[in-house]
C-alpha cells in the first residue's frame, strides 16, 4: 500500500476534528476528498504535511513503508509528499528561484540522487513555468508576495511540477480560479499524473473533477468518510449537496 | 568616587579644561548629575543600562599617543585610523581634518534637542578627551572610510566629532568599530549640512563582548540636503545608537535605518528623534532586529512636526524577529504634529519567527533551521539590497552569515 490511513482521530484545541478515518491510496491511482465546509478536509492534508498544531489522538498512517509520524515535516516532502497550500503563505524577501533549488536538492540529497547545478535547474524551471503559462518575470519575485488568488495556486502547481512527488495533495486548488486559469492547473496536473504517483485532491465542487478524472471520490462529513466510490459521487453531490450524508 | 572629584583629579586629561565658559558649563553639568535620581523607568537613556557599568568611574581616560593614519590612496577617496578617539591633522584643496576646537564645543553646547538628562551626552561633554572635525569642502564629492581603534583596556574614549559638509558637496563616510578589548566608547557625533550637500553615513559596529559603544548623533540639515544614516550592529557587546536631527530648512531630508543582530545577553538601544522646523521635508525611519537568547533591545523614537512644516512627510517603522521567548525588543514610536498638511505613519511588529512561513518551506523539503535562517535573512533583505556599495555589502553579508551560524 502507498498510503495507509488506519483509524486516525485528530484533535487541535480540545476540539476533535478527524474522528476514526481510514483511507487506502495505490500507487498510481487518484482519490478525491469532498465534504462540506468543515468537515476536516484541510485538517487531514496539513496532518499528512506534518503540522505540528494538532494532536494525534488514535491512528496510524503509513507511507512508502514509512511511519509517517517517525518523519518530520521536511523529511516527508523529501519522502515524496506534496502539499497544494489552500492558501499559499507569501514571504516577501525570499526569491522563488533559489527556493526552489534549494528545495529540489534537499529531496535529490535524500534520495542518493546527484545535486541539480544552477544551469540545469534555470532550464527546467524555465520550461515548466512556461508549461503552466507562468511568465518568466514572475520568478524573479518573491514567494507569493503579491500574486493574485489564481497566480499563487498556479505557482504551488509549478513548484510540484519541479518537486515531481510521489504522492500530491491538493487542497482546493480550484478555489479563487476562474475557468482560464483552472483549466491550465489542472492541465499541469494531469501531465504530472503517471502510474508512479498518487494524487489526493480536495475540493468542494465537482467542477475540478471534470479537469481531473478520479479513480476514486470520498465524501467526508463531520471528521470521517462516510462514504467512497466512482466519480458518480461527485455527480451526486453536485445534484443534492452533502445534506444526505449528514 | 563622585562625578565632581573625578572631573577635578582628571582635569588634566580632559580637553578645554582651561576655557573658562566650558568650566561653568560642566559645572552645570556637574549639577545634573548630582540632582538627578537614575529614574531608569522614565530616563530613556538608561533603559537596559547596568549603571554600574558606566558611573563607577573606574576607567582610565589619559590617551596614549597612538598615531592615527590618514589615506589619501584614490582620488576624492580617504582612508582614516583613527586611534583612540584622536586623528591626524591634515589638509587638501577639497578637505580638511583638524582637532576639536573650544569654539566647536561651546557651539554644540547650546543645542536644546538632547534632553539634559541623557547622562552619556553629558558624561561626554564632561570628561571629553578626543575628537576631531572634518570640512568637505564647497562642491567636492569625497568618500571617508574610518576605522575606529581602541589600543587600551580599561579605556574610556569620550569623543567629539564634527562633520561639516560646504554647499553643494557629497559625504560616503564608512565608519567601522571592530574593537575587542575592554573599554568603552561614547562619542558625539555633530554633523552639519549646509545647503544642497549630502551625506551618506554607514555604520559597521561589530565589537566584542566586553566593548562598550555609545553612539549619539545630532544632525542639523539645511535646504535642499540629505542626511541618511545606515546602522549595522553585529556587536557582542552592549550598543546605544540615539540621533537627534534638526531639519532646519525647506526639502532637506534625514533617512535613518538601523539593523541589529543580538544573541546572548546583549543589548541595544536605539532613539530617534527628528524635528521638522521647515516645510517639505521628509524623514524615513526604519529600525530592525533580530534577537535570540536573552537579548534586549529598546526603540524610542519622536517625529515632532513644527507648526510651520507643512507638506511634511514623516515614516517611522520598527519591526523585530524573537527568536527566543526570553529576547524583548520594547518599541515607542511617537508622532508630535502640529501642522495641518502633513502625511506621517509609524508601526510597529514584533514577535516570533512566523511559523506558517516555516511549515511551508519545509513542506517543500527545507530544513527547520534553514528555513528559519532564510527567513532571517528575508526580514532584512529589503535594506540589505538597498546597500549600493559592494564593499559594504559584502562586509555584511559575511557578518550576517556569521550571526545565521550561531542560529539553531
Amino acid at each position: 500500500m502507498f498510503l495507509e490511513i488506519k483509524d486516525l482521530s485528530v484533535k487541535i484545541e480540545n476540539k476533535n476534528i478527524l474522528k476514526s478515518l481510514n483511507l487506502n491510496i495505490n500507487k498510481g491511482e487518484v482519490h478525491a476528498i469532498m465534504g462540506p465546509n468543515g468537515s476536516g478536509k484541510s485538517t487531514l492534508a496539513n496532518v499528512l504535511a506534518g503540522k505540528e498544531d494538532y494532536e494525534i489522538l488514535n491512528g496510524s498512517i503509513n507511507f512508502k513503508d514509512n511511519d509517517l509520524f517517525d518523519l518530520n515535516i521536511e523529511e516527508r516532502a523529501q519522502e515524496g509528499m506534496f502539499l497544494a497550500f489552500q492558501y499559499p503563505v507569501e514571504i516577501p524577501g525570499v526569491n522563488i528561484t533559489p527556493f526552489l533549488h534549494s528545495a529540489i536538492n534537499s529531496k535529490r540529497k535524500r534520495m542518493n540522487e546527484e545535486e541539480i547545478d544552477n544551469l540545469s535547474f534555470a532550464k527546467l524551471l524555465k520550461s515548466k513555468a512556461s508549461d503552466l503559462g507562468i511568465n518568466i518575470d514572475m520568478l524573479k519575485r518573491s514567494v507569493n508576495t503579491g500574486f493574485s488568488g489564481g497566480e499563487k495556486k498556479r505557482y504551488e502547481i509549478l513548484q510540484m511540477s519541479i518537486l515531481n512527488p510521489d504522492l500530491a495533495i491538493l487542497d482546493e486548488t480550484d478555489s479563487g480560479l476562474d475557468i482560464d486559469a483552472l483549466k491550465i492547473v489542472t492541465d499541469g496536473v494531469n501531465k504530472l499524473k503517471t502510474k508512479d504517483n498518487s494524487f489526493l485532491i480536495i475540493t468542494h465542487y465537482q467542477k475540478l473533477l471534470d479537469y481531473i478524472k478520479p479513480d476514486y471520490v470520498h465524501v467526508m462529513v463531520n471528521g470521517s468518510i462516510v462514504k467512497s466510490g466512482g466519480s458518480e459521487i461527485a455527480a451526486e453531490i453536485e445534484k443534492d449537496g452533502f445534506q444526505k450524508f449528514q | 568616587m563622585n562625578i565632581q572629584d573625578n572631573y577635578q583629579k582628571n582635569k588634566k586629561n580632559i580637553f578645554f579644561s582651561e576655557n573658562k565658559d566650558i568650566q561653568t558649563y560642566r559645572e552645570k553639568l556637574i549639577n545634573i548629575f548630582e540632582n538627578d535620581r537614575f529614574d531608569k523607568k522614565n530616563n530613556e537613556s538608561l533603559k537596559n543600562i547596568n549603571l554600574k557599568n558606566f558611573f563607577d568611574f573606574k576607567y582610565k581616560y589619559l590617551i596614549s599617543e597612538e598615531t592615527s593614519v590618514i589615506n589619501n590612496n584614490q582620488e576624492n577617496s580617504y582612508s582614516i585610523v583613527s586611534v583612540n578617539g584622536q586623528c591626524l591633522s591634515y589638509k587638501d584643496d577639497k578637505i580638511e581634518i583638524t582637532k576639536i576646537l573650544d569654539e566647536d564645543y561651546i557651539d554644540f553646547s547650546k543645542n536644546d534637542i538632547i534632553e539634559n538628562n541623557d547622562h552619556f551626552v553629558n558624561l561626554n561633554s564632561l570628561f571629553l578627551n578626543s575628537g576631531f572635525k572634518i570640512l568637505i569642502k564647497k562642491n567636492n564629492n569625497i568618500k571617508i572610510k574610518i576605522s575606529n581603534i581602541i589600543t587600551d583596556d580599561d579605556l574610556t574614549i569620550f569623543q567629539k566629532n564634527n562633520y561639516i559638509c560646504e554647499e553643494g558637496s557629497s559625504l560616503n563616510l564608512i565608519e567601522e568599530y571592530e574593537n575587542k578589548n575592554n573599554s568603552t566608547s561614547n562619542i558625539l557625533n555633530v554633523i552639519k549640512l549646509e545647503k544642497n550637500s549630502q551625506l551618506n553615513h554607514f555604520l559597521i559596529q561589530d565589537n566584542s563582548s566586553n566593548h562598550n559603544l555609545i553612539i549619539t548623533t545630532h544632525s542639523s540639515v539645511k535646504k535642499d540636503s540629505t542626511y541618511t544614516q545606515k546602522v549595522y550592529n553585529f556587536s557582542e557587546g552592549y550598543v546605544r545608537n540615539f540621533h537627534y536631527s534638526e531639519l532646519k530648512e525647506a526639502n532637506s531630508e534625514a533617512d535613518l535605518q538601523g539593523i541589529f543582530f543580538l544573541k546572548d545577553n546583549n543589548t541595544s538601544n536605539n532613539k530617534t528623534y527628528v524635528k521638522h522646523l521647515a516645510e517639505d521635508c521628509k524623514s524615513n525611519q526604519v529600525y530592525k532586529g533580530i534577537l535570540n537568547d536573552r537579548s534586549k533591545a529598546t526603540y524610542f523614537s519622536n517625529t515632532h512636526v513644527d507648526q510651520v512644516a507643512q507638506k511634511t512627510e514623516g515614516y517611522q517603522l520598527s519591526k523585530g524577529i524573537l527568536l527566543s521567548d526570553n529576547a524583548s525588543y520594547f518599541s515607542k514610536p511617537e508622532l508630535k504634529i502640529y501642522a495641518d498638511d502633513v502625511k506621517c505613519s509609524h508601526g510597529s511588529t514584533i514577535g516570533p519567527i512566523d511559523e506558517n512561513a516555516i511549515f511551508y518551506l519545509r513542506s517543500r523539503g527545507m530544513s527547520k533551521i534553514a528555513a528559519t535562517k532564510i527567513l532571517i535573512s528575508s526580514f532584512i533583505n529589503e535594506e540589505l539590497s538597498s546597500i549600493d556599495n559592494e564593499q559594504m555589502s559584502e562586509i555584511i553579508q559575511k557578518k550576517l552569515v556569521r550571526y545565521l551560524s550561531k542560529v539553531k
